[in-house]
């Protein structure tokens, strides 16, 4: 199947995809309750669209397309507490979080769908390890090049992302000491990690993945587990390292801030991406993984060490000219807050070492349900 | 010397039945996918005195207290899993339960009256018949690693049973006292005080157990020491002073959940402590019944089983979608309901001092236990797997 044409798409226009644990309020285990809530949410209008994860703990929730970050936020919101609605007539919790603290893997049951069945068999114990959640933003972009430009363009700006959604630092029980412990799951797998560094997209097409798939290895690009990839069908770039954080307001301020960087980004405000700033992408990745907000990263031109925290500051000054016109200040508001203070991992951590794993879920669920009992 | 050989012989029984029953329950569930409290229940069964074996009828001996302690250990853990919130976001699960309680009740009563049984006994069993024993229910699910709403609804609908039916009997069995031999204190003390206080203590030791469990630093591993520990103590506690340790076991659980101490799956089944007083528990409750009357009761017990199996899957079925699950599952969950023996027996055997030790003897109502004691495990089992909410790992 060659890769399907580039659509194009509203200019920054946004969506969001948040993966979610659905608990058991008893021991705050992962449940297998996902066709269960999936026939309840299917009956009532559902705010949104949803559907089932690859296990039958999982359960992901996308929005509509959205130009503003307020009626992004609104729509999550509404989402929300449709969810909460559902959770609370079956008895079953739903929390964000990029990993469930002490859930073991081969307990986790694969959701009866043939993908996900293919996907079980090929990857064995990975696929089951896979039971992460994570937060993916869409951006449109007005072409394919274009699309290509921004995927590259963003290579300096992935540990932000990592850093301020992080939300997994316990993993099978234990204090990994990684902020988002969830991505080396992801990067297990074989086609993970970042794009092969091309600009034009018939180039991609033709060398990269024509080639790719007459190796056999792929069929289509989901079957690639990249940081950021494009994603034809929709005419967008997918940002994908982010985990999925506690509440909805911190996953629409950080696809508020996203947008307004690409904004930026798209403007060539910077200088263009060259294939050489990859040489220390995979180290400021797991500067951001391991250290999260407090990680030192190496700026890929100038080689000097940065603090993470310092360099989203700097970056929040650069965009605010963005933000006013895209409308998303409030969200970059809500990026300075955690920049200034912590990110919903280090409360995770906080809060493990009070009342242990299963409190911290307790914790995520009751953060994730803030505001919808207001 | 005679004596010790003989001394020797009955001490050796109890042990020797108990490996048989947990040597039958791996090969039954190895070879005929059997749930391993069904194959407990069959050796207890054939093994007892009345029937061809060897044990001698146990009630009332200090099997009995060992068995009254594995249940409420199961008790407690049900009553740990039981969300109150709950009932309030689906105020639909709490009308189930109470139409489903009450339709058995209805059903079975008046299957005994036409079958000519008299008025206070058709009561009692009806009143018995409304509760699902928790016992095979919750081995059953975490044999199965069951989770889904007809697992977790069938532990909710259970618990509240065996607590209406706790009070149903106490009250029934207080009235006759009254209208028969004793006074009107000792009708009043059966029933009401019992209820109350036995609740009470339960409550009571949820709330101080909890407590001192936030006072420990190690909450994850000394939670399953110190729950089981308090339960012995309130078992014997609540036996010495003839209150009921049922109800007590279940609100000591329900209260302790609700002052979240959180247990960690490790604990369910309160690990190879619970494993292993479940096979006592099951074995005791068969080597209870004497087969004369189970063919005395035979037919009636049969129409009770049918009733009770209409009137609950009826009830579940009816409300599924107003609370929020398929018309399948609904009617999954009656069927799940279908266990019932053990928490009969335990109470009956906690009730001998009322002096109603004829229940006992009740026509149907050793072939009612015994039919359910087997096959009860069995229908909750098939329900499970139907459901898709069986482990598949553990589906054997």
């Amino acid at each position: 199947m060659p890769l399907e044409p580039f659509k194009t798409s509203a200019a920054l226009s946004m969506g969001v995809e948040l993966e979610l644990q659905l608990v058991n309020p008893t021991d705050f285990d992962l449940t297998a309750a996902s066709s269960d809530m999936l026939f309840l949410l299917e009956r009532a209008s559902f705010p949104g669209d949803v559907k089932p994860e690859i296990t039958e703990s999982m359960i992901e929730i996308a929005t509509d397309v959205h130009i503003r970050h307020g009626a992004l936020l609104e729509q999550l919101r509404r989402m929300r507490d449709a969810l909460v609605r559902a959770g609370d007539r079956l008895n079953v919790g739903l929390c964000g979080g990029g990993t469930h603290p002490f859930q073991r893997w081969f307990d986790q049951r694969i959701f009866a769908k043939p993908r996900f069945e293919e996907i079980s068999v090929l990857y064995g114990y990975l696929a089951k390890q896979f039971t992460v959640f994570g937060q993916h933003v869409h951006i449109g972009c007005p072409s394919a090049d274009e699309a290509l430009y921004l995927l590259h363009a963003l290579n300096r700006y992935v540990p932000h992302f990592i850093a301020l959604s992080a939300s997994s630092p316990y993993s099978q029980g234990v204090d990994t000491l990684f902020d988002s412990a969830r991505l080396n799951s992801v990067f297990a797998f074989p086609l993970s990690g970042r794009a092969p560094f091309i600009l034009q997209w018939a180039k991609f097409e033709a060398d990269y993945f024509a080639k790719m798939e007459t190796t056999g290895v792929v069929k289509s690009m989901k079957d690639f587990y990249w940081d950021i990839r494009p994603k034809p069908e929709y005419g967008t770039i997918e940002l994908r390292v982010c985990d999925t954080p506690l509440s909805v307001e911190r996953a629409a301020a950080i696809a508020g801030y996203f947008q307004s960087l690409c904004r930026m980004l798209l403007a060539r405000e910077e200088p263009a991406p060259v294939e050489d700033d990859y040489l220390v992408y995979h180290y400021n990745r797991f500067q951001a993984c391991r250290f999260g907000l407090d990680g030192i990263m190496v700026h890929p031109r100038t080689h000097q060490n940065i603090s993470l925290r310092e360099d989203i500051l700097a970056t929040l000054r650069c965009l605010a000219p963005h933000a006013a016109v895209l409308d998303a200040q409030a969200a970059l508001d809500e990026i300075h807050d955690v920049a200034r203070s912590e990110n919903h991992a280090q409360w995770l951590r906080r809060l493990g070492q009070v009342s242990g794993p299963a409190g911290m879920v307790e914790g995520a669920v009751s953060r994730f349900r803030k505001g919808a009992e207001k | 010397m005679p004596v010790s050989i003989d001394l020797l012989t009955s001490d050796i029984l109890w042990p020797l039945a108990l490996l048989l029953a947990w040597v039958g329950g791996e090969f039954g569930y190895r070879w005929l996918g059997l749930p391993r409290i069904s194959s407990y229940g069959i050796t207890g069964f054939l093994l007892a005195q009345s029937q061809f074996g060897f044990l001698p009828n146990p009630s009332g001996g200090p099997v009995a207290s060992l068995a009254d302690f594995a249940f409420a250990l199961i008790l407690f853990e049900l009553g740990y899993r039981i969300n109150l919130r709950w009932l309030r976001a689906n105020p639909w699960l709490g009308v189930t339960s109470l139409v489903e309680s009450a339709a058995t009740f209805v059903a079975v009563f008046a299957v005994a009256r036409l079958f000519g049984v008299e008025l206070a006994p058709s009561l009692l069993l009806a009143a018995l018949a409304m509760a699902t024993s928790p016992a095979a229910i919750l081995r059953v699910a975490n044999e199965l690693h069951g989770a889904g709403q007809v697992t977790e609804r069938t532990l909710h609908l259970s618990a509240f049973s065996c607590l209406l039916t706790v009070v149903a009997f106490k009250v029934i069995a207080g009235y006759w006292v009254l209208s028969s031999a004793g006074g009107f204190f000792e009708a009043i003390w059966a029933s009401v005080v019992v209820v109350a206080v036995s609740a009470g203590l339960g409550a009571l030791f949820g709330v101080l157990v909890a407590g001192l469990l936030r006072q420990t630093d190690n909450p994850g591993h000394a939670a399953t020491i110190v729950f089981a520990l308090a339960v012995l103590l309130l078992t014997t506690l609540t036996t010495a002073f003839k209150f009921s340790p049922l109800l007590a076991a279940i609100a000591f659980g329900m209260v302790a959940r609700h002052r979240r101490v959180v247990l960690t799956p490790a604990q369910r089944n309160f690990g190879v402590l619970g494993d292993l007083l479940t096979v006592l528990l099951f074995v005791f409750v068969a080597a209870t019944i004497d087969w004369r009357q189970v063919v005395v009761g035979i037919e009636l017990a049969l129409a009770v089983v049918a009733a009770r199996l209409l009137s609950k899957t009826a009830a579940t079925t009816a409300f599924a979608r107003l609370s929020g699950i398929t018309w399948r599952k609904g009617f999954l969950t009656g069927l799940a309901l279908t266990p019932q023996s053990v928490f009969v027996i335990l109470l009956l055997e906690q009730s001998r001092h009322l002096d109603i030790g004829w229940v006992s003897d009740m026509a149907g109502l050793a072939a009612l236990v015994l039919l359910l004691e087997i096959i009860g495990p069995l229908v909750t089992r098939w329900a499970l797997l139907r459901a898709g909410e069986a482990h598949p790992a553990r589906r054997g």
